[in-house]
């Protein structure tokens, strides 16, 4: 268990800035999701955090030591790597035993440690197998052993489900998150999928352009995103371009209460909009139904023609080109473009429950 | 009624033709190979064991090697040129395997000259290189004058030494180990060593526990090859070398030029294709190993 403090963390590289100035506190046994897009610097946070890469500015401390410039060998951390990287050379007990040869620990400790280990990530028995004798998933789990064996007070996971199906992606989340409480380590998992921050995290950092864009638990940041970036990188969002006048917003047709005025946008969550009929007079007409089995989602149209994705029970059936009449529950407004600040916070003026929808 | 040929039933004459295709294609080089290289080699090896009988005829017998093997001076040329190659091939994977490394995991603009500082050495011709050393380290050479203009004693120059052919075949073989070496750490990918760092290897426990056994194909490759070029080099031993003991490349030239014992120039030649053959026969299994490893799906 430890402690993980980031302080004004930043990285270039020449002229390009991946990191900066980030900086965070992750809990003893807490698991953090760095989330973010591609080039958004969640990586480059990770693999300072390791020892891979020297900060050009900030510092890292770990229980309250500083780390920053201590190479990572020496670091009490450990790290699991989005392409497995094992050495396909060694078997998989050789994989998980070196770091504890490297620090020669006597070899009867060393083969109840493994066997423990590999017990640990569902591995028992494979010891003498190749990595390339190995599955997908498989190879994950020795990646993950060889770092869990050491017992290190950070673990660092790198997109280590991203080169897996779906499936399996879930199950050894699942199992991740498992072995993490059980060890009570802490955690910092890199993603660029939000259901796999949203399942694992106790709380997820939201990383766009090397910058924290917010950082909260998973449900505070579906729920009440303080940008528009974040409310429309988590979770399935309707985004619509609009400007504020005389306390409405006016956006893909809809005219809705909100404070301020200018350029704004305005985010609906799909789940928050409720079909109330259907008919001529109806709000939106339906482009296309899918049936997800446990939910549906239909593509709609607004006036203007601007899209409206809505969420809605199982058995719901639209046909193509139908009007439909609809309710807000919640919505947000965002004002100005998406790189900007948020304006306007909380219920009683971004938040609105139960607005009808009005048409200018 | 129509009925679509199916894939599988073309699939017998498209593996015929895909067995056949790459046979013809390697067809004329293997003929040409066999035609001046293999029947002349063989024939080479024949000859060696033939002497002149009685009465003008020829009988087989080991008297060539014997010979060969009796004389210190021939002993001395090929234990010279095995000295000068192990000592030559040492010296190149010493400088060449640190370099690749550099190279290999190094970033920025740096890595990018010393690259090109690497192979510039590969589009200098041997003869030049060969003048090159004899006017900068040679006798009166642009060091010895520096040296005698500062006051400082005259040096002793490698030229005409064993160790001047020693220099110039570090010079010239210097690229091409470097690529090589460069190519099997390929195989070493970033995350490999990053792993290797994060369990707590420092960076002698990733050359010999990761990058090492990962390259073992590539620094057979290398071995073999430079001991192949070494071995048999002519021009730079001509040039730099001592006149006795000389390397076998000279030696067999002058044994068959200038004394015209052409049964000896062929024994001295048997003798260095031997030594080659060893060198090139553990190219080929090298080579073979890894086409059987990734056709069974696995990574060097």
């Amino acid at each position: 268990m430890a402690r993980l403090d980031l302080d004004l963390l930043g990285k270039s590289f020449g002229d390009t800035t991946a990191v900066a100035g980030v900086s965070l506190n992750v809990g003893d046994g807490e698991l953090v999701s760095l989330l973010g897009p591609s080039g958004s610097g969640k990586s480059t946070v990770l693999r300072m955090i390791g020892g891979f890469e020297r900060p050009s500015s900030g510092r890292v401390l770990i229980d309250g030591v500083d780390v920053t410039h201590v190479p990572p060998e020496r670091r009490p951390t450990g790290m699991v790597f989005q392409s497995h990287a094992l050495w396909s050379h060694m078997t998989v007990f050789g994989n998980v035993s070196f770091g504890l040869r490297l620090r020669r620990v006597p070899r009867e400790e060393i083969a109840k440690r493994v066997e423990a280990t590999l017990e640990l990530v569902g591995l028992a028995g494979y010891g003498e197998r190749l990595p390339n004798q190995l599955s997908g998933g498989q190879q994950q789990r020795v990646a993950l052993a060889r770092s869990l064996v050491l017992e290190p007070k950070i673990l660092l996971l790198d997109e280590p489900f991203a080169s897996l199906d779906q499936h399996l992606r879930e199950r050894l989340r699942d199992e991740v998150r498992d072995i993490q409480k059980r060890l009570g380590i802490t955690a910092l998992f890199v993603t660029h999928g939000q259901d796999e921050a949203l399942a694992l995290a106790d709380r997820i950092v939201v990383m766009r352009d090397g910058r924290i864009e917010q950082v909260g638990q998973p449900g505070d940041i579906y729920a009440a995103p303080r940008t528009a970036f974040v409310a429309g990188f988590i979770g399935a969002m309707n985004m619509l371009e609009g400007a504020i006048t005389d306390g409405r917003i006016l956006a893909g047709g809809l005219h809705l209460a909100a404070a301020g005025s200018g350029p704004a946008h305005l985010a609906i969550r799909p789940e928050d909009i409720e079909i109330t009929d259907s008919g001529e007079d109806g709000h939106v007409t339906v482009r296309r139904m899918i049936d997800f089995g446990s939910h549906v989602v239909i593509d709609s149209s607004l006036a203007d023609g601007s899209h409206l994705r809505l969420q809605t029970t199982k058995g719901v059936r639209v046909g193509e080109g139908e009007r439909l009449g609809v309710r807000v529950r919640h919505y947000m407004v965002f004002a100005e473009a998406l790189r900007d600040p948020i304006r306007y916070r909380g219920a009683g003026v971004d938040m609105l429950p139960n607005m009808e929808l009005n048409y200018a | 009624m129509h009925e679509a040929a199916s894939p599988l039933s073309r699939t017998p004459a498209v593996s015929a033709r895909s067995r056949v295709l790459p046979l013809l294609l390697v067809a004329t080089p293997v003929l040409l190979a066999l035609w001046l290289v293999i029947w002349p080699a063989a024939e080479a090896v024949i000859l060696t064991f033939l002497v002149p009988g009685e009465g003008g005829t020829e009988v087989w017998s080991t008297a060539n090697y014997a010979r060969f093997f009796g004389d210190s001076y021939s002993v001395n040329n090929f234990t010279n040129t095995l000295w000068t190659t192990a000592v030559t091939t040492t010296i190149l994977l010493v400088i060449g395997l640190p370099l690749a490394i550099y190279l290999r995991f190094a970033k920025g603009q740096l890595p990018a000259t010393v690259q090109s500082l690497v192979m510039f050495p590969m589009f200098v011709p041997s003869i030049i290189v060969a003048y090159a050393f004899i006017r900068t380290l040679g006798p009166n050479g642009t060091v010895d004058i520096f040296l005698h203009a500062v006051g400082l004693p005259r040096m002793r120059t490698p030229y005409l030494t064993p160790w001047g052919p020693v220099i110039g075949l570090v010079w010239d073989g210097l690229p091409l180990t470097v690529l090589l070496l460069l190519s099997g750490l390929g195989n070493v990918t970033r995350p490999a060593v990053d792993a290797a760092r994060d369990v707590g290897a420092g960076w002698l426990a990733i050359l010999v526990y990761i990058i090492l056994p990962r390259m073992r194909s590539s620094l057979l490759v290398t071995l073999s090859f430079n001991v192949l070029g070494i071995f048999s080099s002519f021009t730079l031993p001509y040039l730099l070398g001592p006149a006795a003991p000389e390397m076998m490349g000279p030696f067999m030239q002058r044994t068959f030029g200038d004394l015209q014992d052409v049964g000896m120039a062929r024994t001295q030649a048997v003798i260095t294709f031997a030594v080659c053959l060893l060198f090139g026969a553990l190219y080929v299994w090298s080579i073979a190993k890894g086409r059987t490893k990734s056709a069974a799906g696995g990574k060097s």
